[in-house]
C-alpha cells in the first residue's frame, strides 16, 4: 500500500490528480486533529495504538501496511506544516520505546519489520536556501527513525508543479 | 529586561522542560521580569500575543518531536510570526531542548528550524543549549545543576544565563548527561519502559505487539 500525507484543502488536492486506486490510504486535514500529550501510552498502555481517539489514532498501524509514503507539505520555516507536525508527532506507535544504536547514535528499534520509500513534496513561494538545508537535513533524520530505505524531498514553488509527481 | 518564560512541552504538570526552565530561572531571575507561559495549558490570548511582542527575550523550552518542534507549539510559533510583523524593540530569543535519546546533538535540527523563524520574524537569535537523556532529568531533580549526570547541563546553563543576561548571543550548546550511554540505556529499557508498562498490567509481549 502507498500512503499520502497531506495539507491541502480538499478541492487543492484533487487539482492534483493523485491516484484514486484502492491500495492508497489518504491521511489529510479535517481541521479535527489533536496534539500529542507526550504520554507514551502507545508504547506502555495500549502498545501500537495512540490512546486519543480521532482519526489518527492508528497511524502506527497503517504505516505498517505502507511500502511507500508521499508526504505534501507547505515548507515551513524548513520543517513541515503544523498538520503534518502534528501526523508525525502522532505516528509514534509505529516504533517500539526500546532502544538500538545506529551509526553511533540512539534511535527507537522497530515494532514492524517493515520498510518504505519516504517521498516529501515541500511547496511554498518563497522558500530560502537555509530552510531547503534545513528541510532536506529533517527529512533524512526522520527516515532514520523511522526506517525507511529510501528518501526523496523535493521543492515546488507552486501547487502546479506538484501535478506530474504520481507516476 | 523583560523575558517571557515559555514553556512548550505537551505535559501539563511535571516535564523535563519544566524541570529546565526552572534550572534556568534561578540563573536570571534576579534584575529581570520573568512572565510564564504555558502553552498547552493557557493557549496564549491575543493579549498574550501583544505582551510577548513587547518582551526583551523569549525563553523558548520544547522537548524534541520527531527530530522538530512538537506540532502544538510549532502553530504557535506560525501565528507568532504574523503578530510579530509589527513589533519594534530588538527581540532575543534562547532555546533550551531536551530529547529523549541519549545525545544531545540530535537536536540540531530544531535549532536551525528556530533560526528560520526568527529570520521570518524579524527575531534575533540568542543562543541555544541542547540536552540529550531528557527523560532522566526531572527525576534528578534532587541533584544540584553541575554535579553528577547533571554536570555538563550546569556548564551549558551557566554559559546561556550569562548571554540572556547580558543580552547577546553564543555558540549552539548540544550535551549529553555526565552518565554513560550503555547504563542509561539499561534504566531506560528496565526501569523506564518496562516498569511503566507492567504498572499497566503489560507484559514485555504486549509491549512488541503488531497489529
Ligand atoms: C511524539 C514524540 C516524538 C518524539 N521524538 C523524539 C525524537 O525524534 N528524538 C528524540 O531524541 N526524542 C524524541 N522524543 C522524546 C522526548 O523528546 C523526550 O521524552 C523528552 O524528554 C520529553 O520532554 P518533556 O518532559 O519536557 O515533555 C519524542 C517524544 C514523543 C512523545
Amino acid at each position: 500500500m502507498k500512503m499520502i500525507i497531506h495539507d491541502l484543502g480538499q478541492e487543492e488536492f484533487t487539482v492534483l490528480e493523485p491516484p484514486s486506486t484502492g491500495d492508497t490510504i489518504v491521511i489529510s486535514d479535517h481541521g479535527k486533529i489533536r496534539p500529542c500529550i507526550g504520554c507514551f501510552g502507545c508504547w506502555i498502555k495500549t502498545p501500537g495504538v495512540c490512546i486519543i481517539k480521532d482519526d489518527y489514532q492508528s497511524m502506527g498501524e497503517l504505516l505498517s501496511k505502507c511500502d511507500e509514503i508521499i508526504i505534501i507539505s507547505r515548507c515551513v520555516y524548513g520543517s513541515y506544516s503544523p498538520f503534518i507536525r502534528n501526523v508525525l508527532d502522532r505516528s509514534i506507535s509505529y516504533l517500539l520505546p526500546y532502544f538500538v544504536q545506529k551509526n553511533d547514535e540512539t534511535h527507537h528499534q522497530n515494532r514492524y519489520n517493515n520498510y518504505f520509500k519516504l517521498t516529501v513534496h515541500f511547496y511554498g513561494e518563497d522558500i530560502t536556501k537555509a530552510e531547503e538545508k534545513t528541510a532536506q537535513a529533517l527529512v533524512k533524520a526522520n527516515g532514520i527513525n523511522f526506517y525507511s530505505e529510501e528518501e526523496c524531498v523535493c521543492f515546488h514553488q507552486s501547487l502546479e508543479s506538484i501535478k506530474g509527481v504520481w507516476q | 529586561m523583560k523575558i517571557a518564560m515559555i514553556n512548550g512541552s505537551p505535559k501539563a504538570g511535571k516535564s523535563n522542560t519544566a524541570f529546565l526552565l526552572n534550572s534556568l530561572e534561578a540563573l536570571i531571575s534576579s534584575g529581570n521580569e520573568l512572565t510564564h507561559y504555558h502553552i498547552i495549558k493557557n493557549p496564549p490570548s491575543e493579549e498574550a500575543f501583544s505582551q510577548l511582542c513587547q518582551m526583551d527575550a523569549l525563553v523558548l523550552a520544547f522537548p524534541l518531536y520527531i527530530d522538530a518542534i512538537p506540532s502544538h507549539l510549532f502553530r504557535l510559533l506560525v501565528e507568532l510570526e504574523e503578530h510579530m510583523k509589527g513589533h519594534k524593540n530588538e527581540i532575543y530569543v534562547y532555546a533550551i531542548t531536551n530529547n529523549g535519546f541519549y545525545e544531545g546533538r540530535q537536536n540540531h535540527i530544531a535549532f536551525e528550524i528556530l533560526k528560520n523563524w526568527c529570520q521570518r520574524s524579524g527575531l534575533r537569535f540568542g543562543q541555544g543549549l541542547g540536552h540529550g537523556a531528557g527523560e532522566m532529568l526531572a527525576s534528578n531533580d534532587k541533584i544540584p545543576l553541575g554535579h553528577g549526570p547533571l554536570k555538563n547541563l550546569g556548564k551549558g546553563m551557566n554559559l546561556l544565563a550569562d548571554n540572556i543576561n547580558s543580552k547577546s548571543s553564543g555558540e549552539l550548546m548540544l550535551v549529553n548527561p555526565n552518565f554513560p550511554r550503555f547504563a542509561w540505556q539499561f534504566a531506560g529499557t528496565h526501569f523506564f519502559w518496562n516498569a511503566e508498562a507492567k504498572k499497566n498490567g503489560l507484559k514485555k509481549r504486549d509491549i512488541l505487539r503488531r497489529l
